[in-house]
């Protein structure tokens, strides 16, 4: 239903601009590199005032890495920005702001205990004295010239996730900026919010201003794009005016797409005992979570960040406890699991490689030592003594094996690089001899070599493990897992094998949560909104759980 | 103009540099607070070191000061390098002076090698109880540790306080509040001139806990739980037990130092006890950097100069926050030169 009403206001406004208006901001031929890792290839896009252009990527399709050269946060190695048809050169965000360029990103930056129209006009020079009735009746001004529903005297803490988001646009309106980018607006905001955004995105291209959505949720997409540029492995693949847009089933093909740049010969092993098994489990932003998995094989978890995947991991690595629902590690209760000692249980149990590595799997302040023991401390102590000799033997030993860069046990973790402290991360979890590993986004920042090595880590381990991989890396989960289970929403939406037809098409739709089957004649997603409607719960909950 | 730039590597062997830098910036700004009321400040400076540390019995006077310092120093450092800020030393060497004293009291006619024993166990529980409190308050009801230690030193002192001017004043003190001189079984010896023997528990307890933090697992944990909770609860340390650990031992030494107080310097107990020690030893903790073997150093340093001061405030009428504002001096001219272990500052071009 009320995609119904995103389409019908849609027309009624894309019938006022015309395609043909000067873009206010053009990129030619944008290039940018980190390392040996092309974030972005040879990237031209126009921004043109009035409308609202969705970049449409999976993650890290380099998406953020193009609005971040944008909007000044660093200079792209090769190609020009231009603004109003001439040059431009940012060497900070501020020139970007001067530049008429503002961003709103994931997550706020605002001063919880100021009111809205503070923040709004925090660092704005103006004389010294303040006034705080003639501050509301600015921003009270500004917000109803584009038809935003705030209270300017409300102070930030009071305010829900899309009031707060509304801020942020009137910081980047009071600033005049005339190109708004939006990365992944929606992933904080419960449907209704959702709308409320996209009604504020029209208003304002309404007005003149340029948007640029970046999202890789196709209904919503297509719900207020203007434009639509998809963005893979760094290029810019396709792109679609409003009217043009094939099927959604086009769009999520495009967005994934078939062509692999890393492969890794996955030959399946023989599947031995269950290792993990969840039923049922919910709350924490879940929502009737069930799986299996057995020695052996590597089951992927897939889906797009904040769809439950944190509360999951955090539950099955002992970080929460289940709220509902059963959650069995090895045979063992979670409570019984985890309230072993861990004399025995730090090896052949359970090591979860989480996606933070500096911070939850290692202390920035430790050296390699320390920070190899911070799990494996049971194996080298001797009547509660640690042999710290020992440990730094074989962490000397570990740190050459894996080619840990530096090879000096006595560098701190905050001087390895992000793949170098990874290495050590992976080192010192398969030290101890997993039979479960939960591997959050392993490979992310890693380059093609470390990528590999982790692959075939993983690969190897099924010997004698069952591996838990979640990514958002949807070329991974195929290279890898047997089985690829998609979260949506706090919920599995279905587990599809590696091998099953038209694995990758299906998988797409399920992360933007559509099911299977319900396609290809556009009824899908009203079908989908409609589910989202009847377990609105959940279906609110997830992104809340993900926020906190 | 000048520009801080950051060093490329930290300065080596820079720390004794930056310490009597900093010591000597602290001295020089004492000095000149010291002309501003019209004091000879080269003769205040003279009388500092007399009274500190140029005679025998100066000294004697330092080291029996640093001996509670140091104790309720290397709590504090244990507490704090799990990041629990632990400012309940004072607190927690009031109930350990109140356990022993109670202990004394009560059985004035065990021998010695019971009662002293029996003192200090009743101080350690006295003081470990009274650093569980705000532990557990801060695992159970997220109570920030900083208020609930400090309240609990002004409890402690006031419950101190109500004992001698009540139930066990002495009466034949002539209404002072003091309690009854305790029987010599209930008091430690001199060793060597005025210093007691508490000096060797002093010793004991610093090696102990120096070994228990480098050498045993759960001082690895203390450790790593202090460089990131985030990961200590990765690694499944027990984290709240090592929260209810470091407070206990800090609370235990602290009782200690305030059990030695009563038992080799005083004999009794009464309010002048509470001389600050929990409070100084917060700025030892800081100086010595939370290093362990360090703390010793400080904590003479540190009493040498409240003794030091004393001589001032006897000679030159110098007030009694004197001694304060020298140990806030130095903290804070000691922190400020540990920014340069890290930084130096360059001549900027142009």
């Amino acid at each position: 239903m009320r995609m119904h009403a995103f389409a019908r206001r849609r027309r009624k406004h894309t019938k006022r601009t015309d395609p043909a208006v000067p873009p206010v901001v053009r990129l030619i031929s944008i290039s940018k590199s980190f390392g040996a890792v092309k974030a972005n290839q040879d990237i031209s896009l126009d921004i043109r005032p009035g409308r609202i252009k969705a970049l449409l990527g999976e993650n890290g399709a380099g998406k953020s890495t193009l609005m971040s050269m944008l909007s000044g946060r660093f200079p792209p190695d090769s190609g020009t920005i231009e603004i109003d048809g001439a040059p431009a050169r940012f060497r900070s965000p501020a020139d970007g702001i001067a530049a008429g360029i503002g961003m709103v990103y994931q997550h706020f930056m605002l001063v919880e205990r100021m009111t809205v129209a503070q923040n709004v006009l925090l660092g704005q020079t103006g004389s010294f004295w303040l006034s705080p009735r003639a501050m509301r009746a600015t921003v009270g001004a500004l917000a109803e010239e584009y038809g935003l529903a705030i209270d300017p005297g409300a102070r930030v803490d009071s305010l829900s996730m899309g009031q707060r988001q509304l801020v942020e646009i009137l910081k980047l309106l009071y600033r005049q900026s005339r190109v708004l980018i939006f990365d992944e607006p929606t992933a904080v905001l419960t449907p209704a919010e959702t709308g409320n955004l996209f009604q504020a995105l029209w208003n304002m291209s309404e007005q003149g201003k340029a948007i640029v959505f970046i999202s890789h949720k196709l209904p919503e997409v297509i719900a207020v794009a203007d434009e639509i540029a998809i963005l893979r492995q760094g290029r810019i693949v396709d792109e679609f005016l409003e009217h043009e847009v094939p099927s959604e089933h086009a769009l999520a093909n495009r967005m994934v797409g078939r062509e692999v740049i890393l492969e890794v010969d996955a030959q399946p092993v023989p599947l031995g005992a269950e290792v993990l098994r969840l039923e049922g489990l919910s709350g924490n932003g879940l929502e009737d979570v069930s799986l299996s998995l057995r020695q052996g094989e590597i089951l992927a978890l897939a889906g797009v960040a904040g769809n439950g995947q944190k509360p999951l991991v955090e539950t099955v690595a002992g970080l929460r406890s289940p709220q509902r629902g059963a959650v069995t590690i090895l045979g063992s209760d979670w409570k019984a699991f985890y309230g072993a000692p861990q004399k025995e249980s730090w090896r052949g149990g359970l090591a979860y490689i989480p996606e933070d590595r500096q911070g939850l799997a290692t202390c920035p302040d430790l050296d390699m030592v320390d920070n190899f023991l911070l799990t494996t401390r049971h194996g080298f102590s001797r009547q509660g003594f640690l042999e710290r000799n020992r440990a730094e033997e074989q962490t000397a030993r570990l740190v050459e094996e894996h080619d840990v860069r530096p090879p000096v046990p006595a560098t701190l973790a905050r001087q390895l690089s992000g793949g170098n402290l990874q290495k050590l991360v992976i080192a010192r979890e398969f030290y101890r001899h997993p039979r479960i590993i939960v591997a959050e986004q392993p490979t992310q920042g890693l380059d093609v070599s470390a990528t590999e090595e982790v692959w075939r880590r993983l690969l190897q381990a099924r010997a004698h493990a069952g591996v838990l991989l979640v990514t958002g890396d949807l070329n991974e989960a195929l290279q890898l897992a047997d089985r690829i289970a998609v979260m949506y929403r706090g919920r599995i939406m279905d587990v599809i094998g590696r091998n099953e037809p038209d694995a990758v098409g299906r998988i797409g739709l399920l992360m933007a949560g559509l099911r299977k089957g319900k396609r290809e004649d556009g009824t899908a997603g009203e079908g989908a909104r409609a589910r989202q409607g009847e377990d609105g719960q959940g279906a609110e909950s997830a992104p809340g759980g993900a926020a906190r | 103009m000048l520009r801080v730039v950051k060093r490329q590597e930290p300065l080596k062997g820079g720390t004794p540099l930056i310490v009597v830098g900093a010591l000597a910036l602290s001295l020089g700004i004492s000095m000149l607070l010291l002309a501003a009321q019209g004091k000879p400040a080269p003769r205040g400076l003279f009388l500092l070191w007399d009274g500190a540390f140029a005679h025998v019995h100066s000294l004697e006077d330092t080291v029996l000061k640093a001996i509670p310092l140091y104790l309720c120093s290397l709590g504090v450092a244990v507490a704090f390098r799990m990041q629990v800020w632990n400012i309940g030393a004072e607190g927690q060497f009031a109930l350990g002076a109140i356990g022993a004293t109670w202990a004394a009291l009560h059985f004035p006619d065990l021998p010695a090698p019971l009662l002293l024993p029996l003192m200090f166990a009743c101080a350690g529980v006295a003081g470990g109880v009274w650093a569980l409190v705000p532990a557990l308050l801060r695992l159970r009801l997220r109570v920030n540790e900083i208020i609930s230690t400090l309240m609990l030193n002004y409890i402690g002192i006031l419950l101190l306080d109500y004992l001698v001017y009540g139930p066990w004043k002495d009466p034949t003190s002539f209404g002072f509040p003091l309690t009854r001189e305790f029987s010599p079984a209930a008091q430690i010896g001199r060793m060597i001139g005025r210093i007691h023997w508490g000096i060797l528990l002093c010793a004991a307890v610093g090696l102990a806990l120096a070994v228990f933090l480098k050498r045993t697992r759960t001082g690895f944990e203390i450790m790593a739980g202090g460089a990131g909770a985030r990961a200590a609860r990765y690694a499944h340390m027990p984290y709240g037990f090592l929260v209810g650990l470091v407070m206990v031992l800090c609370g235990v030494a602290s009782g200690w130092a305030g059990s030695l107080e009563v038992s080799a310097t005083l004999g009794r107990l009464q309010p002048s006890i509470m001389a600050g020690y929990g409070y100084t030893a917060i700025v030892v903790a800081w100086l010595a950097r939370l290093r362990i073997t360090h703390i010793a150093f400080y904590a003479f340093l540190l009493a040498g100069f409240r003794v030091g001061v004393e001589n001032l405030q006897l000679e030159l009428q110098v007030p009694h926050a004197f001694g304060g504002i020298m140990e806030g001096l130095i903290l804070l001219s000691v922190l400020a030169g540990q920014f340069f272990q890290n930084y130096r500052f360059r001549r900027a071009e142009g």
